[in-house]
């Protein structure tokens, strides 16, 4: 077990330790997150499952050094996001980090390509190469056709696929995706799932932010989040038991 | 990282953004191409009116190599390359003869000469005579050619014929006819034979003939036009030795570098207050469409922020967040600037024929400035750039996830923001203050410290809205929901504010000083005369006052028109001082006709300052034979005698020849009031003590005399005598132009307050679409649009009106202080300073114009609540 | 129970003997409701009771195996045509085990219910993610009417697990909720306890 673990630590794309966020401040402070340790692993998908304010959102912003905790840490491949400063936490989400969210994932003054192209523009890549990754990436998700659409000329699914095509390109090992079917009918939605899938089973590390069980089942593991705290993850026998969390309070 | 490449991911963002949002974009693209079109019309306009030295030489020299002039007693000249550029510095004894033909033609290598004369002379009109151009030169010589141009008729050919310009024809001469010369000794009856425009004036009467058509005194100076070779600088200074000026067409158009000038015109005469002056103007401008684009720029990057947002999501820094935004405002002021430079250099081409013929003179040919339009066009990019700064600058500091999430609004107001607004107020006071107490020149420091002043409030803004949202529960709802908007969204709503706030606070300011301006002029003008006496005077000393009088009271036949007799100042004049030798007046003047009026009884007519108990005094002193000496008010003098030096002078040479002490018995009398009239008031027996003997000096004309019969009485006089004039004292007159500058300033102010008032208005709506939507949906009529739009209007306006004249106030207050305070006028104490605010125009700027504003905008809002769905 | 039917529509589309009618029943539902062979046979024979399926005559009876070759009658076509226009009936529900046992584990005394549904919830999510492996492996789009039959009914187990999964939360939300308030109604002497506001405050922001 020990041993396990430790292997884990040491190969987790993303890891959370013991984070604690706090927003606000004084009688307003709300507690997001209180003491949560997480991992994701490379061509791991992992769900994080909680109803609204559960501190689900919270969870991916500090993934994604959007947003930094008030105590604990947060590591993605082995580097310890506060240590990077927000230049350094900048650079990491155009290298390493890939976000998909719920809507208006894309920047409706950019082609579908250089959405994608984005992530590799703003590191300094030249345009062409950056381009070319993009529609790599494009083919990848299935719609290198609609390159040079412009995301109003593009459905809600398709959309979502260059998200997901600009949230991989350039090698980046960790996949973020906040609700990426929440605006989705149910079946586009599940390709939506079946590409952030076959992603992680490619070698990337994925988190799968979203309050339906129906989604949250692509996942490898499931983490249960109540009030900023796991309360429940399948696959392990650690429970605590949920109404003590909330009445200890 | 390539600086170039960085910026390609912005630029691009940026143009598909402008041509998303075409609406938005124009109106940037309006508002900093708009004054960049101003100036750069304005400037083309100026360098095209100005005529160049080089662009002017075919219409000084015809086609002739150049002009040299040379005049008796001139013995040495120091020019500039074009001596028409200034002050030609000249040294002589005054009695050496001026050059001859033959010298200065041997300096030339014995090129030809052509004689010109050039003066004026007076031709007779229906009304009178007037002043014409003339020249006299052999017209029918090609050297001549550009000087006029013939555009009807012939050229002289035989002495006596002459040609005339449009003005001349219009003054009731016609080709054909003779030209009716007033000068004597003129020739009679000259021909008009064509009619021949100035290639310099246009609307001055202009006539030009062979040597001798036109009578023209010269006397002591000629002008020759040079054939030959071309003329180089050593030639001219060569010239110059001799007392010759000389304009050479070579050297005008290839001047010799600034070392190799005569020291003596090297000087430099600008004392850079104007360029302190235009780089103020600059400044203000500059603020002025910053503050105006900014607001587009603030929702702009509202817009944008999603995108700025998923940019940083995707590893986007603060810093390329910024470039975003600041590559719209290269985009669109790059752009702007342009368009406003190419619209500006049409609109002035297209304008030039109706300038032309708004203006006396020749324009010189188009042209267009292209560094000076560089620097316009940079200006537009600049305030673009700068109206973009601090919405770039909030954008790279949003809230990421707040965005993610869809919360909308501004971070709260900082506290150091409006402290620093504060310091910067209290700076442009101390700086107002400071330039009120300076002697001289506090003016600029004045208007320098307006922008201090200017920039605070600004900084102050936010806490305005602040408060004005805190205190806005009992409103109704359009105001309520106006100003509680304004508040959440400060990036738009605080430059389109201060637009209107710089705006009034300039008109207030300027109007505060223009109406104490007037307010002391108005406070210490001195009558010249008694109020409705008209004193004919003249400046002649032989002139024949009986037919002044016949003529003005033909002019006038209801008026009564006397004679008025003094100690004439042609040969001598006359010093009065107290009984112990006191110096009586701080000064005096001939504004009756005579330093020293004689009168024997009755007090000559136009008088003022004699108070009502000093007049039985004076006059009986004066039937006695004696003399009234009149003392400064505030003093007095007592005594029986007053002392009378007369000086007399040699009028050909000007030296004093004796002077001449008499004491006459005296009355002295205290003015009431500072006047520019006589000294003192003798009667013909003490006038005879002093050996002089009183003449006439000037007419008195009592009654009524409308303006038009002034004007008829003063062209008629023209034509009796030259230098004569009636003048009728009518108080203290408004200066026209003070009302129209101030008619002006209003329009200015409300065309700019509208203008910020609209687009943040318009901006705001478009920005708050969603809201209305929801407004829409819990069932708020069409007309609640109109409402919001409206209460949009009057919060932007009316809060940028107070604010702007509150700040307005303080130049303008200090303003007043070098503006209108003397030391003292003529001897009077220390006036002013005054102050005077229109009241009128502050309430108007204040009040009316945001309520105009809100009507306007009221009406021409759509109703229509728009449908779309809540998407941001 | 709908076997009856099941057998009924599968027959409609051609002759069939027991054992290849239980492959393709399973073939078509994914193996999820097992069949036995003694169950379609006892079905087949109340079905020929009621006229609705029949030997089928035009062969000879049986084939070389001697199984019995049964075709639908005319009758049984009326049968399958009703059964596919009708909706299921909801008006008895189902027999829910699992909702007796939570109904009965929150009044019976000693129990906690906060374990008893987070073990179950587990347990579905578990089944959940197995449904979901399974579609995991075949195409999102089947060409094969057959494999779209077996996918559909995959859903239906999925949307049937979430739904369990869904209604466990908002279990465990009420139950939570009113352990939440009971100490604050019990002790109403006491400065009103935050508990029940700070779960309220507790949201996320303005996520629609």
């Amino acid at each position: 077990m020990t041993t396990a673990m430790t292997t884990a630590m040491t190969t987790a794309v993303l890891r959370l330790d013991s984070v604690t966020r706090v927003h606000g401040e004084g009688e307003t402070a709300v507690q997001a997150l209180r003491g949560v340790s997480f991992a994701a692993h490379s061509g791991e998908l992992v769900a994080v499952m909680g109803p609204s304010g559960s501190g689900k959102s919270t969870l991916l912003t500090l993934a994604g050094g959007l947003d930094s905790p008030t105590a604990g840490t947060v590591s993605v491949e082995g580097t310890d996001l506060a240590s990077l400063g927000a230049v350094g936490r900048a650079r990491m989400r155009r290298t390493s980090i890939g976000y998909v969210f719920q809507d208006f994932n894309l920047i409706p003054a950019l082609t579908a390509a250089e959405n994608v192209a984005l992530p590799r523009e703003l590191d300094g890549e030249s345009t062409r190469a950056a381009r070319r990754l993009a529609r790599a990436a494009l083919e990848e998700v299935g719609i290198g056709d609609l390159a040079d659409r412009f995301p109003d000329a593009m459905s809600g699914g398709q959309q979502q696929r260059v998200a997901i095509a600009r949230a991989v390109v350039g090698e980046r090992r960790l996949i973020l995706a906040d609700e990426p079917t929440g605006a989705l009918d149910t079946e586009t939605g599940e390709e939506i799932l079946r590409l952030l899938r076959s992603r992680c089973d490619a070698g990337a590390a994925g988190v799968l932010v979203t309050h339906e069980a129906r989604h949250a089942a692509w996942a490898d593991r499931v983490v249960f989040l109540r009030d900023g705290v796991v309360v429940d993850e399948t696959g392990t026998d650690q429970v605590d038991s949920l109404i003590d969390a909330g009445a200890t309070r | 990282m390539i600086p170039l490449h960085a910026w390609r991911l912005p630029l691009r963002l940026a143009r598909r953004d402008a041509l998303r949002h075409r609406a938005r974009s124009i109106l940037v693209l309006v508002m900093i191409a708009l004054p960049v079109l101003a100036v750069t019309a304005a400037d083309v306009a100026i360098h095209t009116q100005r005529v160049s030295g080089a662009e002017s030489v075919d219409r000084r020299i015809g086609t002739a190599e150049a002009l040299v002039s040379v005049s008796d007693g001139v013995t040495d000249v120091k020019q500039k390359p074009d001596p028409d550029d200034c002050c030609p510095v000249t040294d002589g004894d005054g009695t050496t003869p001026a050059p001859t033909a033959e010298q200065v033609s041997s300096l030339l290598d014995g090129a030809t000469l052509l004689e010109v004369r050039r003066g004026e002379t007076e031709l007779r009109t229906a009304k009178g005579q007037t002043p014409v151009e003339a020249t006299e030169v052999d017209l029918s010589d090609a050297l001549t050619d550009g000087l006029f141009d013939l555009t009807s008729g012939r050229w002289p050919a035989a002495p006596g014929e002459v040609v005339v310009n449009q003005s001349v024809l219009d003054l009731g001469y016609r080709v054909g006819g003779t030209l009716d010369l007033t000068a004597e000794g003129a020739p009679a009856d000259p021909t008009i034979v064509g009619v021949a425009e100035s290639t310099t004036n246009r609307t001055f009467p202009s006539v030009a003939g062979p040597p001798g058509a036109l009578a023209l005194d010269t006397t002591g100076t000629w002008e020759w036009l040079v054939d030959g070779g071309p003329v180089s600088w050593h030639t001219v200074r060569q010239l110059n030795a001799i007392g010759a000026t000389v304009a050479s067409r070579a050297v005008i158009t290839d001047p010799p570098p600034r070392s190799q000038w005569p020291e003596e015109v090297q000087v430099e005469t600008d004392d850079g207050s104007t360029l302190a002056i235009l780089a103020l103007i600059g400044v203000m401008a500059l603020i002025e469409v910053v503050l105006l684009a900014g607001p587009a720029f603030a929702v702009s990057a509202r817009r944008q922020q999603r995108s700025l947002a998923l940019m940083a999501a995707t590893g986007g820094t603060p810093r390329q967040s910024r470039r975003v935004i600041v590559a719209s405002a290269i985009v669109l002021g790059g752009v702007a600037a342009l368009v406003g430079v190419g619209l500006g250099i049409g609109a002035s081409r297209v304008l030039q024929p109706l300038l032309q013929a708004r203006s006396d003179t020749w324009f010189g040919p188009f042209e267009v400035p292209w560094l000076q339009l560089a620097g316009v066009a940079a200006f537009g990019l600049l305030s673009a750039f700068l109206a973009a700064i601090v919405p770039a600058y909030l954008a790279s500091r949003q809230d990421v996830v707040a965005v993610l999430a869809g919360r909308r609004g501004d971070r709260p107001a900082s506290l150091r923001s409006p402290l620093l607004g504060l310091v910067l107020l209290g700076a442009g006071i101390a700086g107002s203050a400071a330039g009120a107490s300076q002697s001289s020149g506090g003016e600029l420091a004045i208007a320098v410290s307006a922008i201090p002043a200017v920039l605070g409030m600004i900084l102050l803004v936010p806490l305005v809205l602040a408060g004005l949202a805190r205190v806005s529960g009992r409103l109704p709802l359009v105001l309520r929901y106006a100003v509680r908007d304004a508040d959440r969204h400060r990036a738009r709503t605080v430059p389109a504010v201060s637009a209107v706030a710089a705006t009034v606070a300039g008109v207030v300011a300027l109007g505060i000083g223009l109406s104490s301006d007037d307010a002391e002029n108005q406070a210490t003008y001195l009558p010249s005369v008694a109020p409705g006496v008209g004193i004919v005077s003249a400046y002649e000393p032989d002139v024949s006052w009986a037919a002044l009088a016949s003529v003005v009271q033909r002019e006038l036949p209801h008026a009564t028109v006397t004679e008025q007799r003094g100690l004439p100042d042609g040969d001598g004049y006359a010093e009065v001082f107290g009984p112990s030798g006191e110096t009586l007046l701080q000064s005096s003047g001939g504004s009756l006709g005579a330093n020293i009026m004689a009168a024997d009884g009755d007090l000559p007519i136009g008088l003022l300052g004699v108070a009502a108990r000093d007049v039985p005094r004076a006059e009986a002193m004066l039937a006695g034979g004696g003399m009234v000496a009149f003392v400064s008010p505030g003093t007095s003098v007592s005594g029986d005698t007053a002392t009378v030096v007369q000086h007399s002078f040699d009028p050909e040479s000007g030296e004093e020849t004796g002077s001449h002490r008499v004491s006459v018995p005296a009355a002295f009398v205290t003015l009431t009031d500072p006047w520019a009239g006589p000294a003192a008031l003798v009667s013909t027996a003490a006038a005879r003590d002093l050996g002089v003997r009183p003449q006439v000096v000037s007419l008195a004309v009592t009654g009524h005399v409308s303006e038009q019969q002034e004007d008829d009485v003063n062209q008629a006089l023209a034509a009796a005598s030259s230098d004569t004039g009636l003048y009728v004292e009518r108080g203290f007159r408004a200066d026209d132009a003070t009302v129209i500058a101030q008619l002006v300033l209003i329009a200015l102010g409300a065309v700019l307050m509208l203008g910020g008032t609209l687009t943040a208005t318009f901006l705001a709506l478009s920005d708050a679409r969603p809201d209305l939507a929801t407004l829409s949906a819990v069932g708020a009529s069409p007309r609640t649009r109109r409402g919001v739009a409206a209460a949009y209007a009057v919060v932007v306006g009316g809060v940028g009106a107070a604010l702007g004249a509150a700040v307005g106030f303080i130049p303008g207050i200090a303003v007043t202080w070098p503006l209108t305070s003397t030391n003292g006028l003529d001897g009077g104490p220390p006036t002013g300073p005054f102050l005077d605010v229109p009241w009128l125009m502050v309430l108007g700027l204040v009040v009316v114009l945001p309520a105009v504003t809100a009507v306007v905008v009221g009406l021409f809002a759509r109703s229509r609540l728009p449908l779309v769905a809540r998407l941001d | 129970m709908s076997v009856r039917q099941a057998l009924l529509a599968l027959l409609e589309q051609g002759p069939m003997y027991g054992y290849q009618l239980r492959a393709e029943f399973e073939r078509r539902t994914g193996s999820t409701w097992p069949l036995n062979v003694g169950q379609v046979y006892t079905t087949l024979t109340r079905l020929e009771r009621d006229g609705l399926v029949a030997p089928v005559t035009g062969e000879p009876g049986a084939d070389a195996d001697g199984h019995v070759v049964y075709g639908v009658t005319d009758a049984g076509r009326e049968e399958v045509a009703a059964w596919f226009t009708t909706p299921v009936e909801r008006t008895q529900p189902p027999r829910d085990e699992l909702a007796i046992k939570l109904a009965l584990a929150v009044t019976v005394p000693g129990v906690d219910v906060g374990t008893v549904i987070q073990q179950q919830r587990s347990a579905t999510m578990a089944a959940l993610q197995d449904y979901t492996r399974l579609k995991r492996g075949r195409p999102s789009s089947p060409d094969d009417p057959a494999d779209m039959a077996w996918s559909l009914v995959l859903d239906s187990l999925v949307f049937a697990a979430e739904a369990e999964v869904r209604w466990l939360d908002h279990c465990e939300a009420r139950l939570r909720r009113a352990q939440l308030e009971r100490p604050a109604r019990d002790s109403a002497a006491q400065p009103p306890a935050a508990p029940g506001v700070e779960a309220q405050t507790d949201r996320e922001g303005a996520r629609r």
